[in-house]
């Protein structure tokens, strides 16, 4: 079966004053659909660099991205991105930042306030859809992003790290949100973070990546049907095997760390 | 290639009168009959060393008065109370506005010239010195006093370092300001300077004279600020110099 | 000048001041009744000051600086008869027109311009060295050469006005366009945006705060070049009158025109503070330009 993204022989490499930095070595990594992937490594790996590939934001040195088996094409609605500065449009309403990506479209007004109005009601925004984003807290900023990706209906979801900047116990709160929506929605997710924690408690799959300049190290798969799936964060860390996947994770990590 | 344009428009004669528009050449021969022989009294330098000499003094005077009462201004908000209505008052009068006062209290000398470029560079000086103090973090300030400063010691080493580079932004604000308004007032009075050599330019209908002085004022205008800058590198290494701000 | 800033504004505490009880009186915020109070006697004071030094027996002639009295005078005065061939009214609405046509003209050619130069790199690659090079030029110097070609008269005047103001319109607007976060604008192509959706939806928008600012520099740089201008080629305006006042030595008249100039000025700067307040209630205030 066709993956629904693939990342094919990506790798990137910038040119700067003194010379070529090489920040991708290449990397594969198929995403299947309803999956959840989440892409960890060392700081400085280039897994940023990576999504930024893989959202069509920036091009590859050398590979392609492709959905559905044939090439993604630049940036759009179809791989929609949630970033760690939740970039949203300071001028516009939180009604009218979700309404955005429908309005660029050219849906038509029902279907718009519909799905601004789903969006609302989904992430627990609806009293706050007149608010301008600079009045909100940090937390439902993020939401309102998250909100914002959902509402053109992508086919994929790419995240950036999407809670690097909230404090922790916002970042707890909206890792149980986005654990409770892929239950519910499955949506097909490429999400990146530092937190291996994060990262066994979301995802399907764990992709490891190597110091930098990156590349995919190894996969690793984390069991749809583990007994700590839809438990609290704080109580799946309990856990046995969960907490013997965050080792393993780790292990696999640290020891990128201290290479060299 | 704005010059390549320029000097075809001025090839054909029945384009653009050269009265208009003298063509690239005419102006830079005038350039060098001006730098040779006088022209209304004086050579170009002589003209150029007369405004910048009308300028730098007032200038000094701006920074002499506008630098310290800013710091105070900042550091001891009663005297704010005080001083900010008549402040708020002048404000909004543009220092043009001050010439044909200034010419009657001063005469038609450079002390009315100095004046206007004080007027203009003053308020740049001390809003943006009282700016820059004010806006140093307080807890700073409060990390200070904690560790046993007094209030002099903590505006000399911990306040005033942190304020420099935005007071010498301030300072090219000002000093670009004060020249602004030398060539404004040198228009309307006086005998000397670059101001009066253009005037004089349109009163002979020597358009390249006029294109002559205008490049000299903003070739001196670019220097100065460039000198600027160049020193507050030399003198505040450790912060990146901003760019030109847009005021 | 820089209208705009106004850093003497009783919402600056400096550093470590504020209702600090343990510092002393002068390191102190005062509040607001304090602070009014103290402004009020300052005023009081400067008046008496003024009053007193201008007084027959005082230190000060009447032809360096007119009495109190005088000053309201001369304000009746014009009020009431028409004073070199027109009315105040006339005057006043003759600087507005000057200023005013000068101001929009140039918003209407550099603010486009401003935009198309920050967004589009090869448009300011053309437009940008003409800029730099128009600008350490003052708008003044332009009047002398405003005169040779435009004579004496309106044009000249709007000439050198449309060049004082069209710098700070096209290079505010240019910044205002440049200094967008560019995570903006990769969030609105993820979304499916066009690269002109971008620049109507987001740019423009997101940049409203700034490009307002940039139109109230350049109003403020238009005024003053109209009253620089007024006093060299005109036939009426404030600039007309003060320049006029002072050769026949009406101190009076002369301060009543540079109270009125500086008044308009302030109008015009509260003015579009209010304007950016309407047209983006989402901008951050605190923003000192």
């Amino acid at each position: 079966m066709t993956p629904k993204m693939e990342i094919r022989a990506v790798s990137k490499t910038f040119h700067a004053r003194g010379g070529e930095v090489a920040a991708l070595q290449p990397c594969d990594l198929a995403i299947g659909k309803g999956e959840f992937v989440t892409v960890v490594g060392p700081s400085g790996c280039g897994k940023s660099t990576l999504m930024m590939i893989a959202a069509g934001l920036e091009a590859p040195s050398s590979g392609e991205i492709l959905v559905d088996g044939k090439p993604a094409g630049p940036a759009g609605p179809r791989r929609t991105v949630v970033f760690q500065r939740f970039a949203l449009f300071p001028s516009e309403t939180v009604a009218d930042n979700i309404a955005f990506g429908p309005r660029v479209a050219g849906l038509e007004r029902v279907e718009t306030e519909r799905r601004v109005a789903e969006q609302l009601e989904l992430m627990g925004l609806s009293r706050f859809r007149g608010a301008y984003p600079h009045e909100l807290s940090g937390g439902m900023q993020q939401r309102v992003a998250i909100a914002r990706a959902l509402a053109v209906r992508p086919e994929i979801l790419l995240m950036d790290e999407p809670f690097g900047a909230l404090d922790a116990q916002t970042r707890t709160v909206l890792q149980e949100e986005v654990s409770r929506l892929q239950r519910e929605l499955h949506y097909t997710v490429l999400f990146i973070t530092h937190s291996v924690e994060e990262a066994v408690y979301l995802s399907d799959r764990v992709v490891v990546m190597s110091k930098g300049p990156g590349r995919i190290k190894c996969e690793i798969a984390v069991p749809r049907d583990a007994s700590w799936r839809g438990l609290e964060i704080e109580e799946a860390g309990t856990r046995a095997s969960f907490m013997q996947l965050k080792r393993e994770i780790w292990e696999l990590i640290r020891a990128e760390i201290v290479r060299h | 290639m704005l010059l390549l344009l320029w000097w075809l428009a001025t090839a054909i004669p029945e384009l653009v009168p050269p009265r208009v528009l003298p063509s690239p050449f005419d102006v830079v021969r005038r350039f060098v009959a001006l730098a040779g022989e006088p022209f209304s009294g004086a050579t170009l330098l002589g003209h150029a060393v007369v405004s910048l000499q009308r300028w730098g003094i007032g200038v000094l005077a701006a920074m002499a008065l506008g630098l310290p009462l800013g710091i105070a201004l900042a550091w001891l908000p009663p005297l704010r109370a005080v001083v900010t209505p008549g402040f708020e008052l002048m404000r909004y009068i543009p220092p043009f506005a001050w010439v044909p006062i200034a010419v009657l209290w001063f005469g038609a000398t450079t002390t009315t010239q100095a004046a206007i470029v004080f007027i203009a560079a003053f308020p740049a000086c001390i809003i943006n010195t009282q700016l820059a103090v004010a806006q140093v973090d307080p807890i700073l300030a409060r990390a200070a006093r904690t560790l046993g400063a007094g209030p002099a010691r903590t505006l000399a080493k911990v306040i005033l370092p942190v304020a420099a580079p935005t007071i010498f932004t301030g300072l090219r604000i000002a000093f670009s300001n004060g020249w602004m308004a030398l060539v404004g007032a040198e228009l309307v009075v006086g005998k000397q300077g670059l101001g009066f050599l253009i005037s004089q330019g349109q009163i002979n209908d020597s358009a390249a004279t006029i294109l002559v002085g205008m490049t000299t004022i903003g070739v001196l205008g670019t220097l100065i600020d460039a000198v600027l800058q160049r020193t507050q590198r030399l003198v505040l290494p450790w912060r990146p110099v901003a760019a030109r701000p847009t005021e | 000048m820089t209208p705009g800033t106004s850093a003497t504004s009783p919402r600056w505490t400096g550093p470590a001041t504020g209702a600090d009880l343990t510092l002393s009186f002068w390191r102190r915020e005062p509040g607001r009744a304090r602070w009014l109070a103290i402004a009020a006697a300052s005023l009081a004071a400067a008046g008496a000051i003024w009053w007193s030094a201008t007084r027959p027996e005082g230190l000060v002639s009447p032809l360096f600086l007119p009495p109190p009295l005088e000053v309201w005078e001369a304000f009746v005065r014009l009020l009431s008869r028409p004073y070199l061939g027109s009315t105040l009214g006339q005057h006043i609405a003759a600087s507005l027109r000057i200023v005013i046509g000068g101001w929009l003209l140039a918003g209407l050619v550099g603010l486009p311009l401003g935009i198309a130069m920050g967004w589009w790199k090869r448009v300011r690659w053309i437009s940008f060295p003409i800029f730099q090079i128009l600008r350490p030029v003052p708008p003044l110097a332009w009047i002398p050469l405003a005169i040779l070609w435009l004579g004496i008269g309106d044009p000249a005047r709007i000439f050198v006005v449309f060049i004082a103001a069209v710098v700070p319109w096209v290079m505010n607007s240019m910044q205002a366009v440049d200094s967008i976060d560019g995570i903006l604008v990769r969030a609105a192509l993820t979304l499916g945006a066009s690269d002109r959706q971008i620049l109507t939806r987001v740019v423009c928008r997101t940049a409203l705060p700034t490009l307002v600012a940039g139109a109230r520099i350049a109003l403020g740089n238009a005024w003053t070049t109209l009253v620089a201008a007024e006093l060299l080629a005109a036939t009426a305006g404030l600039g007309y009158i003060a320049l006029n006042a002072s050769r026949t030595l009406e101190m009076g008249i002369l301060l009543v025109a540079m109270a009125i100039i500086g008044v308009l000025g302030a109008l015009f700067s509260i003015g579009m503070h209010l304007v950016t307040r309407w047209v983006a209630p989402w901008a951050r205030s605190g923003v000192a330009t």
